[in-house]
């Protein structure tokens, strides 16, 4: 008999929420920033799956998410996506929720838990920016110009004419999942929709929302990080009341992918 | 792939695209002439960068987040489009191949890059690009106004109109939230969507300076929040707590007259452009129209049961109220009245001080009428100088002060007219008692009412008298 999930929330399968590791464990959520799905976390999840309940998923329009729930209104703005993320904290009935975000979902996080603070234990923010846009004495670390060129950059990735021809190109048009479809799912990114994903997340100004945190917080910094400066990294401790901050020697915007060990060394030593 | 490299360094350094190999935090270890010549960058300067300096803004931040993230988790990364920064600062399209070395022993060691000069194509597919997007632009704003016109069309009452636009900015826009707010006659206010936002918006409104909220072609533009909070605190904190960045407000007309606003929420900062201003008027145009036609609808409804001269209820209105009221006194088994009131002297007031004198008596008693009546009961001009009052649930007492109350109203001296010209009621009860009368129809209730209202007329004026 195939087992009935229409008792299952709606905000389960449409963020493709897996939960694995210890049932009885404190949950530890984790969730992906722009670019990838929650694959950005795969190596890091096995590292608490001993003794926490991990939760991961997709953000509507990445990955295995569905993407019929995306509505343009709703996610213009991390907003949006804050308010998914409570939905599945409610859903799944957690509580004392230890919450990881990497890149733009780190800001999600802020939001969230500034919304509902009772729900959330700890925040670890991988990599925050809460303003990419330079503004005045503010160095977010991009010039307007600069988002535009990345927003051009998605169009010609996405849109054009290389993503429609790509796979003839490269031989099994036929089947272009080949060999890939086990990890693509974890890194899709829905091309209609990432444009849009990318104006939320660069185009957006979370600074004030910083010093309304009142959950306690650890922010990972890269020690060389395009999208999230070490400038943007103080910024966001000096804001953040009481934040704890530690700058990794891990290079690059996705330490989680490119230095999974160290990345998880100092998550456990802040919640243990 | 080092020993490869030394097996044939021809292929390697004058292969038709450009290679290199990098250490997997993105330094170059390796680069071939190809690619020095495409560059014009020396391999001293080359080696130990890393990669995603040699990109332009805009490609650094899709290379660290889109494209180094897809080639940990698969492995490799192809056909990706980037704009190279070549040594005098010139910009190269790019066409980049990826893959990730892992060693035996699992370890992630180094890149492999094959890089592709795509100039030619680039220009070809911005064409086609900035073609395409204006199509889609354009496409994207007929297909909101006729979306918009079908659920217009759909819509029976300026609530659905008001719906309906709501929904139909909502989409085109991407707000987060809209409300829309509309006029009435008497230039009240109502929000008919978004009532949960009114009272910040409407605080708004009254904080709105010209500091913060831009007006472009008639239409209000609040872009950030940093705006609001330039011109005050409080402007600034009544955009937190409606958790918008950006607010858009446009007025809805039918080309003449205001009829309401329509207003819309963003979760970000907002800039708009003049297509997207003018898709708000549009927007706004057509909703005008429609809503115009639908108040057009409802007065000429109005009209239709309504006695023009004294705004009351007419035949055809008190038809239908008088059997509602039947009907009801059958169900609940409870009594009601009708009453038939006749003016006293004023076919005297017409006669000698003329008709508009006489309409001036009617619109006066009508007026007070109104006012002596029960909240559940309804006052109408039957015809002439006669009215009919529907007393729903109402025993014989109950109408007879409701009958009291109006005679002593209506004897009450008007202004403008001689106190020679005294102006009262005669008024004839008919009730309909459960139990009593049970095929009685609303006809036949009004004639009992008229035989007891001559009665009342025949034993003196300014009498009241009950059916039998």
């Amino acid at each position: 008999m195939p087992t009935l999930s229409s008792d299952e929330p709606r905000s389960l399968t449409r963020n493709n929420v897996t939960v694995t590791g210890n049932p009885l464990g404190q949950p530890i959520m984790f969730a992906h920033g722009f670019g990838c799905g929650q694959g950005a976390w795969r190596y890091v999840l096995p590292e608490f799956e001993k003794d926490f309940k991990v939760i991961a998923f997709d953000h509507v329009g990445s990955g295995g998410s569905d993407v019929t729930a995306y509505d343009r209104g709703k996610y213009d703005s991390l907003n949006g996506y804050a308010d998914d993320i409570l939905e599945l904290i409610t859903d799944l009935e957690l509580s004392d929720v230890i919450y990881v975000g990497h890149s733009v979902s780190s800001m999600m996080g802020v939001l969230a838990a500034n919304r509902s603070p009772e729900l959330f234990a700890k925040l670890i923010l991988v990599g925050p920016s809460p303003r990419y846009v330079d503004d005045g004495n503010y160095k977010g670390g991009f010039t307007q110009d600069a988002i535009d060129g990345l927003l051009e950059s998605l169009d010609s990735n996405y849109l054009g004419w290389s993503s429609v021809m790509a796979p003839v190109i490269m031989g099994n048009p036929e089947r272009p999942e080949l060999g890939q479809e086990l990890t693509d799912n974890f890194c899709a990114v829905n091309p209609a929709i990432a444009g849009q994903f990318a104006r939320a997340t660069f185009l957006g100004d979370n600074r004030r929302d910083l010093a309304e945190v009142s959950v306690p917080t650890l922010i990972l910094q890269s020690s060389d990080d395009v999208i999230a400066p070490v400038e943007v990294g103080e910024y966001v401790r000096d804001t953040i009341p009481g934040s704890k901050y530690v700058v990794m020697s891990s290079r690059g915007h996705v330490p989680n992918l490119s230095d999974p060990e160290q990345v998880a060394t100092h998550i456990r030593s802040f919640i243990e | 792939m080092t020993d490869e490299l030394t097996a044939s360094p021809d292929l390697f350094e004058n292969a038709p695209c450009g290679l290199l190999l990098t250490a997997a935090d993105d330094s170059v270890t390796h680069v071939n002439q190809t690619f020095l010549d495409w560059t014009g960058y020396s391999r001293g300067a080359l080696i130990g960068r890393d990669f995603h300096t040699l990109l332009d803004a805009g490609s650094a931040a899709f290379y660290a987040t889109r494209y180094q993230a897809e080639l940990w988790v698969r492995g490799e990364a192809r056909e990706v489009a980037l704009t190279l920064v070549r040594a005098d600062g010139s910009a190269m399209p790019i066409l980049v191949n990826s893959q990730l070395v892992v060693s035996d022993a699992g370890e992630r060691s180094a890149v492999r890059l094959a890089v592709f000069d795509s100039t030619a194509r680039q220009d070809y597919e911005r064409e086609m690009l900035i073609a395409k997007r204006q199509a889609e632009v354009s496409e994207a704003s007929v297909r909101v106004l006729q979306e918009a016109s079908t659920h217009f069309l759909a819509a029976s009452s300026e609530e659905e109109i008001a719906v309906a636009l709501a929904r139909s900015t909502k989409d085109a826009f991407a707000a987060f939230d809209t409300a829309v707010v509309l006029f009435d006659e008497a230039g009240d206010h109502t929000f008919v969507v978004g009532e949960h936002l009114a009272e910040a918006l409407v605080e708004l409104d009254t904080l709105r300076t010209d500091t913060f909220a831009v007006r472009v072609d008639g239409m209000t533009v609040i872009s950030s929040q940093n705006e609001a909070y330039a011109s005050g605190q409080r402007a600034g904190d009544l955009m937190r707590l409606l958790r918008a960045e950006a607010i858009t407000a446009a007025p809805i007309s039918d080309g003449e007259t205001t009829l309401g606003a329509f207003l819309c929420l963003f979760g970000r900062p907002r800039e708009f452009d003049h297509r997207s201003i003018e898709l708000h008027h549009a927007l706004a145009r057509q909703a005008g129209v429609v809503i115009a036609r639908a108040r057009l609808q409802s007065m000429i409804r109005r009209l239709a049961m309504h006695d023009q001269l004294t705004g009351l209820a007419n035949r055809n209105l008190l038809g239908e109220r008088l059997s509602h009221s039947l009907a009801v006194s059958k169900r609940t088994g409870e009594p009601m009245a009708l009453l038939f009131v006749d003016l006293d002297g004023f076919k005297r007031v017409n006669d000698e001080l003329g008709h508009r004198v006489g309409d001036l008596v009617l619109q006066t008693v009508a007026d007070r009428m109104t006012g002596g009546i029960r909240e559940v009961d309804i006052v109408g001009r039957f015809g002439g100088d006669e009215f009919l009052v529907v007393c729903e649930s109402s025993d014989r007492e109950a109408a007879l002060v409701v009958a009291e109350r109006l005679a002593a109203t209506i004897r009450l001296p008007i202004e403008g007219i001689p106190d020679s010209f005294p102006i009262t009621a005669s008024i004839g009860i008919a009730m309909q008692l459960p139990g009593e009368h049970d095929t009685i129809d609303g006809d036949a209730l009004v004639r009992r009412a008229d035989a007891a209202m001559y009665v009342a007329k025949r034993s003196g004026s300014d009498r009241i008298s009950f059916a039998a």
